[in-house]
């Protein structure tokens, strides 16, 4: 964000280009299906999404447009942010109110660090792996990435993999998982109501969904304790990455990274 | 400085012409009256990335633009019912999917970079969320009990 950007507004290819994509990809609307007990929503940003890419490899896009895109990204990032912060502002009470088992379950979001990172370094992943697992990987996640690594690190390309992949699958993930894991385990249906908001409103409608299909007695509190869930970690996802979630998978990640080299030299030695 | 800030104003507007015509067409929101709520978004990107470049630290802008939106949204704000029922008739979705148009664009210079990923994403991928949503369900577990409401 800090460095130039000098002249990008005048690349009218690009311009237009996306406003093609998106007059079409608006044009064709949403649509969904149900699988099992999740739905698979395709919405226009995910044809939007391949449409860019597959032009990408046509000559209407050429490798000036594919550079000066990507400072886009990070502004229309920050419009989004900004939208998110006049989402939250209105709700600002009930957040307030909603008391301290929601305030303190967010912390549970950085189970995502403790499990996923070590998969993570063990498929050989490299730094790819701090941009996968800081977070969820929701909007505001892949913004903070972008903002302090750039969309072309490593960082930038793993959280846009897990974005992606939470885009397309998650709301059908979140659907099948919530339902088996709420019926399979001890934990009470409303903790898994509470989780159920990790800041994506299709991934929140999903897994709350397939929880009250399996306890239809409790709905409301289900669909209550879901929602002031998802506004909080929609207001607090933010901060939570900045000042608890990357640090921490920056040092596990150099603490991790550091005893597999001293490992591998060890086997050598031996 | 200056320049950064006629740069950015002239992109944001680009890409809020952009949205609002999408916000049109998928969302059924006459330009009309969407603009005066697109206007306000830009206005807080516009603070917030000032803001951000004016203060000093390592907190990213974004995190400016987000307490701009919030600051000026909430209840005891005065004249917050304006931002926010101006700011309604941008709809969350017209504001992806131009992002994600121009991601589309930039990722393809990466491809190799992802397709490389491959398989092991899918895999993390399942264990991010498995993560978030087991580790929220282990703690709200423990306070509901403690609270006595479980």
């Amino acid at each position: 964000m800090k460095q130039q950007l000098t002249n990008i507004w005048k690349d009218w290819r690009l311009h237009t280009v996306v406003l093609i994509i998106v007059l079409l990809t608006e044009t064709i609307g949403t649509h969904s299906f149900t699988v099992g007990p999740g739905v698979v929503l395709l919405l226009p940003m995910l044809y939007a999404i391949i449409m860019g890419l597959a032009l990408f490899f046509t000559p209407v896009i050429k490798d000036k447009q594919s550079k000066n895109a990507e400072p886009l990204i990070v502004l229309g990032v920050t419009v989004l942010i900004a939208k998110i912060g006049v989402i939250i502002g209105p709700s600002l009470p009930q957040i307030i109110e909603a008391g301290p088992a929601l305030l303190l379950q967010e912390f549970g979001n950085l189970g995502t660090i403790l499990i996923a990172l070590p998969v993570a370094i063990l498929l050989g992943l490299k730094r790819e792996s701090i941009g996968m697992t800081h977070s969820v990987a929701r909007e505001p996640n892949v913004g903070l990435i972008m903002d302090k690594y750039g969309f072309n690190s490593p960082e930038g390309r793993g959280v846009m993999a897990i974005y992606i992949f939470g885009t397309v699958f998650g709301a059908v993930f979140m659907g099948l998982i919530s339902g088996f894991l709420a019926t399979w385990t001890p934990l009470h249906p409303l903790s898994f109501a509470m989780a159920s908001g990790i800041g994506s409103g299709s991934m929140m409608a999903a897994a709350s969904g397939s929880l009250v299909a399996a306890f239809p007695d409790m709905e409301n509190e289900i669909l209550a304790f879901a929602g002031a869930s998802n506004l909080l970690s929609l207001s607090t996802g933010l901060y939570m990455s900045i000042f608890i979630g990357l640090p921490i998978t920056e040092r596990l990640y150099q603490i991790m990274t550091k005893n597999k080299k001293y490992n591998t030299s060890e086997s050598k030695g031996a | 400085m200056l320049k950064n800030i006629q740069e950015w104003v002239l992109l944001l507007v680009i890409f809020g012409a952009v949205s609002v015509l999408g916000n049109w067409i998928g969302y059924d929101i006459v330009a009309i009256e969407a603009i005066p709520g697109m206007l306000i978004l830009l206005g807080i990107c516009l603070v917030g990335l000032i803001l951000g470049e004016i203060i000093p630290g390592s907190i990213p802008s974004i995190a400016y633009v987000a307490l701009v939106g919030v600051l000026v949204s909430m209840p005891w704000m005065p004249g917050s019912q304006v931002i926010v029922s101006a700011t309604n008739e941008v709809d969350l979705l017209a504001l992806t999917t131009p992002i994600l148009a121009y991601a589309g664009i930039a990722i393809g210079r990466s491809w190799t970079d992802f397709v490389k990923l491959g398989w092991k994403s899918i895999v993390v991928a399942v264990f991010v969320m498995l993560g978030t949503f087991l580790g929220s369900a282990l703690i709200a577990e423990a306070i509901l009990r403690f609270q006595g409401i479980i």
